[in-house]
């Protein structure tokens, strides 16, 4: 059934969006720094499972722990590349240090890889799977699946482990962090490492039904960029609920004159619903929500310190 | 002491144009300049240009000496501009292979009016060879050819009477429907549903519910590479069971490389030539050639300018000296080449065929369905 | 001159530039001056963003889209209705000032990633219309056939003259950047930079100065995208995609957000870089972006930071002792001392009530202040006090209650509106211009209520202006006793005078009424005693005092009468022994601090 399979594919891509906004925001909250490269580092966890398939032709399910291992380090080859050197300076430099990593990523894959659209491995094999009579698609089943233990662990992580207090710890309030003995540089670094391995989740996960290209990234960071400011700069749970939300533009809202027969029937449904459309009603959404309530969905209320 | 840190200063000020100042002009017969895409959304398209171009250069006809520098553009106008100005300063230029990207073509235009150097093009715009600039040769069937091919396909083969037009906001995609649409006018045909989509666009299922409930019978594309395979992909998972006819990008074997045979099956596009179809002798010796030089199969972007890049170094060997010689050859002569036989109608548009091909389920090797050859008297 | 002083930077790099400019125009292919152009072309719009990213210190993610309504209008106007660059620039620039005010309205308020996601949307919503308007703007295949550049039905040829022609503008465009930074103004914005509020509480219209900025840089753009796009003779909406942006963005920061000489190095800089490393056919943007990363990691503050610090290292600067400015005698605008306006008190606060989600910060909070007075707000940590003085000078809204001011209601007033009326104060975290000097953060309050454009662009190279207003401030660092630290950089003062230059700042607005917060902070016993003994001297000639402190005995040198809040609530108020001595008092202070 339609409805199913296209609340399904939403899902999915929601899901794998939540990763990468998430990333984005743990990177966030732990340094106040923008990394504008998160959406090459997508496309780099997307590639990383293609490279991998190469070697090992396992289904994707087995290559994916590889694949964030592999992100994590590359993370913290990353933090210390780009954030550590320039962590005591204006913020602006580090807009810059990760928009030239991002090039660096985007025109390395396209240098090593080739610019051709390339797919990774299925989690867990592709095709439909028949549930009470209806068929739905396997791989984004398993990417859902996917993305809700990863989340369900980065909760578990930061919430109920000593070293998720400490991670938040320092993402509060660094110095008092310092001072009470909490590594803080080693704390930042993992969490680069973290965000990494989320990014490159999210990139294994959508290159299998929606392929890998270099030129992703741009995309992806954009969309990260909406859903954290959306959800409320900072909110972890904001950045899931934006993610949602670009999500169910990209793929509810175009199929409403489908979901609601009775849409499909007015005359101008073809051009309120197409995808240009929905991308203009999706901006225009995020204008107002940023007009009327400036903090975010679920954003702290932004009060003026004198 | 201050003086010598305002040298030291002169001097960082002249490495800036020290650097891209001329390397020393070499004497061969023929410099040819390949400016493409090799980086940005275009770079699959540009790679191909750059494959068929450098094949040529790098056997050239006996007694030519090709020379050339490959050249990125990007996806900017202004970046193509800078590397075609850098090619010309650099020497005289014979020929210059051009980027297929519309907006950077127009914009080397005046420049190669300028310096008076043809541009060697694959660019299927139409707006192109519109400027009345006589230095542009494209060596590609322009949209109105392709996509006449395609919508006469579609209602030779399948009667389609009411389609849907999926086509990309690309400069591409754009100009494309634009092509279908006319071409559909004139059949006596109008669209029933019509989407465009952005590069970025994952999930096509919406589309695709939408043009099968508006009642549509088939399917019409023009849709890059990677979103013609999602496109595919997402038709046989629904088992959408309407024709489909689809551009340029259903032809290109990095996209075919994505889809399973199954899913190609009975999926038709149309192109300027078909090499892995190998259809001739001279086709299935290029289409050696390229492999064993690229370990990759050639779409027809390669192939054509593979051609269009050889009848340059044609003209150079049956005595063209420079690029006014060249421009004159290209203007008036015609050539042979691998994927057809081309020459200029005046305009700059060199080629004036196109194939259709089809996918019948069992290999990612089309067999062409259709030749079509534009009706140059109805122009 | 000193070497590594500003001034000689800027010299250096206009004598480079002259070089440069020698080279191309003489000795340079028209490759060398085309990609020279395209620099100059991207120099403007980087200038242009200088005025809100850099003077106003907000991320705005519209540059590139303004420079591209600019691009399309102008190119639009060249192909469709023949009118040349030079007839179409009113429009070229007309459009994305237009669209910059109707934006500005309900955007410039956002805070800076709400303000940059905002700015960010409103780009994607331009590129969208071009895209899709195909009748109008030629759709992603966009226009060509552009006209070239002409001035008055001369056609510019490419190469030298496009060259000059464009680095003329530049020129001139970034003397009035670079004039319009250097006095009264820029100190300003970098006040309003480094806290907004504290540049609102001296009574600088804040929101106004951000609205020129943006649509200064909106001009430039426009100004940038006329060039652009006849010089490429193209119109395609790849102007308005986000690399462009992300180009402007990198050559403000590469260049140092308010170094103008440096952002037209740098954008020279971005520019050609990829073009040095072309050999490399693919690979070369990962040289680029190897080299930006080097370069912003070298150099986070700028081009030109940097190369002023290895020149300092090279030559390190003589310190000459600065010249003492002579202090220019200010009478107040008002007599204010005691017995003045005697029928009405001067702060007048009725039933004020506030709260935070659900904490009731204040609760029906009424008392007044007479004029000439020194009154004391006293409680305990929480007690609401900070929130009160927060209400007077207009940066809460009370939920209910009135504030009178001479009589006036100035309960719905902007904090800048209130300052302009007579009311200063000082925060409880000093809020200075550290890179400033002493003298220049109390001369920005001396003409806070008089910027003005006009003013700006008609100062010569020796600001009459500015000098005016240091001599003033002089005075008022004189009257606190910081004068001998005039010229030294408040960052570079310790604690307790940074507290003096900033009340110095407060009292040069010449307050009616001088709300001070918790001014003993911090402070040791004989600082507090000698503050003490100096606002009284002070302030009992010149205006109202209130003080909000829990140092009760620091509070009682010099106050006539104390309040106190708990709860938000008054609790107590009269003579300083009186309510010292208060049983509630004493009971809200218990456990919780000291109890004199």
């Amino acid at each position: 059934m339609i409805t199913l399979q296209l609340l399904i594919d939403a899902l999915a891509i929601g899901a794998a969006y939540s990763l990468v906004a998430l990333g984005f925001v743990l990177i966030l909250n732990a340094t106040s720094a923008v990394n504008f490269s998160q959406g090459d580092l997508v496309m780099l966890g997307g590639f990383v499972a293609v490279a991998l398939a190469a070697y090992l032709p396992v289904p994707g399910i087995v290559l994916l722990p590889l694949v964030l291992v592999i992100m994590a380090g590359l993370g913290l080859v990353f933090s210390a590349v780009a954030y550590f050197p320039l962590r005591r300076r204006p913020p602006e430099a580090v807009f810059i240090s990760t928009i030239a990593v991002g090039i660096i990523l985007q025109n390395g894959a396209n240098a090593v890889f080739g610019p051709e659209p390339q797919a990774a491995p299925a989690l867990l094999g592709s095709g439909e799977v028949e549930l009470g009579g209806l068929s739905i698609g396997r791989q984004s089943l398993a990417v859902i699946a996917t993305a809700i233990v990863l989340i369900l662990a980065l909760r578990w992580l930061l919430g109920g482990t000593q070293f998720g207090r400490r991670l938040r710890a320092t993402a509060q309030d660094p110095d008092m962090a310092a001072a009470v003995g909490i590594p803080v540089s080693a704390m930042i670094a993992i969490t680069f490492a973290l965000a990494t391995a989320l990014a490159g989740a999210a990139g294994a996960l959508l290159a299998h039904n929606f392929f890998v290209t270099p030129t992703d990234g741009t995309n992806y960071i954009l969309k990260a960029y909406i859903a954290v400011t959306i959800g409320g700069w900072g909110s972890i749970p904001g950045a899931v609920a934006g993610a949602g939300l670009i999500a169910i533009f990209e793929v509810i809202y175009p199929a409403l004159p489908i979901l609601v027969p009775a849409l499909g029937r007015v005359d101008w449904s073809g051009i309120a619903f197409s995808q240009t459309t929905s991308t203009i009603v999706l901006d225009a959404i995020i204008l107002l929500i940023l007009l009327v309530r400036p903090q975010g969905l679920f954003g702290e209320a932004v009060r003026q310190r004198p | 002491m201050r003086w010598t840190k305002l040298g030291a200063v002169s001097l960082a000020a002249l490495a800036v144009g020290g650097i891209d100042c001329a390397r020393p002009a070499l004497a061969a017969d023929a410099n040819v300049p390949v400016l493409v895409p090799l980086t940005g959304f275009l770079s699959v398209e540009g790679t191909s240009q750059r494959n068929g171009a450098v094949l040529a250069l790098g056997s050239p006809p006996a007694g030519v000496k090709a020379t050339f520098d490959v050249s990125d553009t990007g996806v900017s106008p202004e970046v193509a501009v800078n590397a075609l100005e850098r090619a010309v300063s650099q020497g005289p230029v014979t020929a210059v292979v051009a980027s297929m990207l519309g907006a950077q073509v127009l914009a080397l235009l005046p420049v190669a009016l300028e310096h008076k150097v043809p541009l060697i093009t694959i660019s299927g715009t139409a707006a192109v060879t519109q400027q009345g600039n006589p230095y542009i040769f494209r060596f590609f069937p322009g949209d109105q050819v392709v996509k006449e091919a395609q919508v006469l396909f579609a209602i030779k083969q399948y009667k389609i009477k009411h389609p849907a037009v999926i086509y990309q906001t690309t400069a591409y995609g754009q100009s494309g429907h634009g092509a279908i649409d006319e071409s559909l006018k004139k059949h006596g045909i109008e669209p029933v549903y019509e989407e465009a989509l952005d590069v970025s666009i994952k999930d096509m299922t919406p589309t695709l519910s939408k043009a099968k409930a508006a009642g549509a019978d088939s399917l019409l594309l023009q849709l890059h590479g990677g979103p013609t395979a999602l496109f595919l992909k997402a038709a046989a998972s629904a088992n959408l069971g309407l024709p489909i006819v689809a551009g340029s990008g259903v032809s290109q074997p990095s996209t075919v490389a994505l889809l399973d045979p199954l899913e190609l099956k009975g999926v038709c596009g149309e192109t300027g030539s078909s090499p892995v179809s190998a259809e001739t002798p001279e086709m299935t010796r290029f289409l050696a050639q390229y492999r064993k030089a690229y370990s990759a199969d050639p779409d027809s972007f390669a192939v054509q300018q593979y051609d269009g890049t050889m009848m340059v170094l044609d003209a150079v060997a049956h005595g063209a000296k420079d690029a006014a010689a060249v421009t004159a050859a290209l203007s008036t002569n015609s050539y042979k080449g691998v994927a057809m036989t081309y020459k200029s109608d005046g305009h700059g548009d060199m080629a004036h065929s196109a194939v259709i091909i089809c996918y019948d389920g069992q290999s990612r090797i089309p067999k062409v369905a259709m030749h079509y050859t534009e009706d140059q008297a109805a122009k | 001159m000193n070497l590594a002083s500003p001034r000689s930077v800027n010299l250096q790099l206009l004598i480079g530039g002259i070089v440069v400019a020698i080279y191309a125009l003489g000795f340079g292919t028209g490759y060398t001056q085309r990609v020279l152009s395209v620099a100059g072309i991207y120099a403007l719009m980087a200038i242009g963003y200088q005025f809100i990213f850099g003077y106003a210190g907000a991320i705005a993610l519209s540059q590139g889209a303004f420079m591209g309504l600019g691009a399309y209008v102008s190119g639009i106007l060249s192909v469709r209705y023949g009118i040349g660059f030079d007839a179409s620039l009113p429009f070229s620039l007309g459009l994305p000032l237009l669209v910059a005010f109707i934006v500005a309205v309900p955007v410039l308020r956002l805070q800076t990633h709400y303000f940059a996601l905002a700015t960010l949307i409103i780009s994607q919503i331009i590129l969208l219309i071009a895209i899709q308007w195909v009748d109008m703007t030629g759709g992603a295949n966009g226009i060509g056939g552009i006209h070239p550049l002409s001035l008055l039905g001369w056609n510019v040829p490419p190469g030298q003259a496009t060259l000059i022609l464009i680095w003329s503008v530049v020129a001139l465009g970034a003397a009035a950047a670079w004039q319009f930074g250097r006095g009264s103004l820029g100190q300003a914005y970098a006040l309003m930079r480094v806290n907004s509020v504290a540049a609102a509480s001296i009574g600088i219209d804040t929101a106004r100065l951000r609205l020129i900025a943006f649509l200064l840089s909106s001009a430039y753009a426009g100004l940038a995208g006329a060039f652009y796009v006849h010089a490429i003779r193209v119109i395609s909406p790849d102007v308005l995609e986000l690399p462009v942006m992300v180009t402007c963005l990198t050559i403000a920061v590469v260049g140092g957000r308010t170094r103008t000489a440096g952002i037209v190095t740098a954008a020279v800089l971005i520019i050609e870089l990829p073009e040095w490393f072309r050999f490399m056919q693919k690979y070369y943007l990962i040289a680029y972006g190897a080299i930006l990363l080097l370069v912003v990691i070298a150099a986070p503050e700028g081009l030109v930071e940097a190369w002023q610090r290895i020149l300092t290292r090279l030559r390190p600067a003589r310190v000459a002792a600065p010249s003492r400015i002579a202090p220019i005698a200010v009478s107040w605008g008002h007599a204010a001392g005691r017995g003045d306006v005697a029928e009405s008190p001067l702060l007048s606060l009725t039933e004020i009530r506030r709260h935070f989600g659900g904490v009731r910060a204040l609760d029906g909070v009424s008392f007044d202040v007479a004029a000439g007075e020194i009154l004391g707000l006293i409680g305990p940590n929480g007690s609401g006090k900070t929130t009160l003085v927060n209400i007077v000078s207009g940066i809460y809204r009370p939920d209910a209650g009135r504030v009178r001011f001479g009589g006036a209601d100035i309960t719905p007033l902007s904090p800048y509106e209130i300052a302009r009326l007579g009311i200063a104060r000082t925060f409880q975290t000093v809020a200075l211009v550290d890179a400033m000097s002493a003298l220049d953060n109390v001369a920005v309050a001396r003409g806070s209520g008089r910027l003005s454009l006009r003013q700006t662009f008609s100062v010569g190279i020796d600001d009459a202006h500015l000098a005016r207003r240091r001599g003033e401030a002089m005075g008022f660092l004189d009257l606190m006793g910081v004068a001998d630290d005039a010229a030294r950089p408040c960052g570079a003062l310790a604690y307790g005078l940074r507290r003096r230059v900033e009340v110095a700042r407060a009292l040069a607005t010449e307050p009616r009424l001088l709300l001070l917060d918790e001014p003993a902070t911090g402070l040791n016993q004989s600082e507090q005693e000698d503050f003490a003994r100096r606002m009284a001297a002070i302030v009992r000639a010149r205006c109202t005092l209130l003080v909000i402190e829990h140092n009760i005995p620091f509070l009682n040198a010099f106050v006539d009468r104390l309040v106190c809040l708990d709860y938000g609530r008054v609790i107590a108020q009269g003579d300083v022994a009186s309510v010292q001595r208060d049983a509630r008092v004493i009971e809200a202070y218990l456990g919780r601090g000291v109890v004199p």
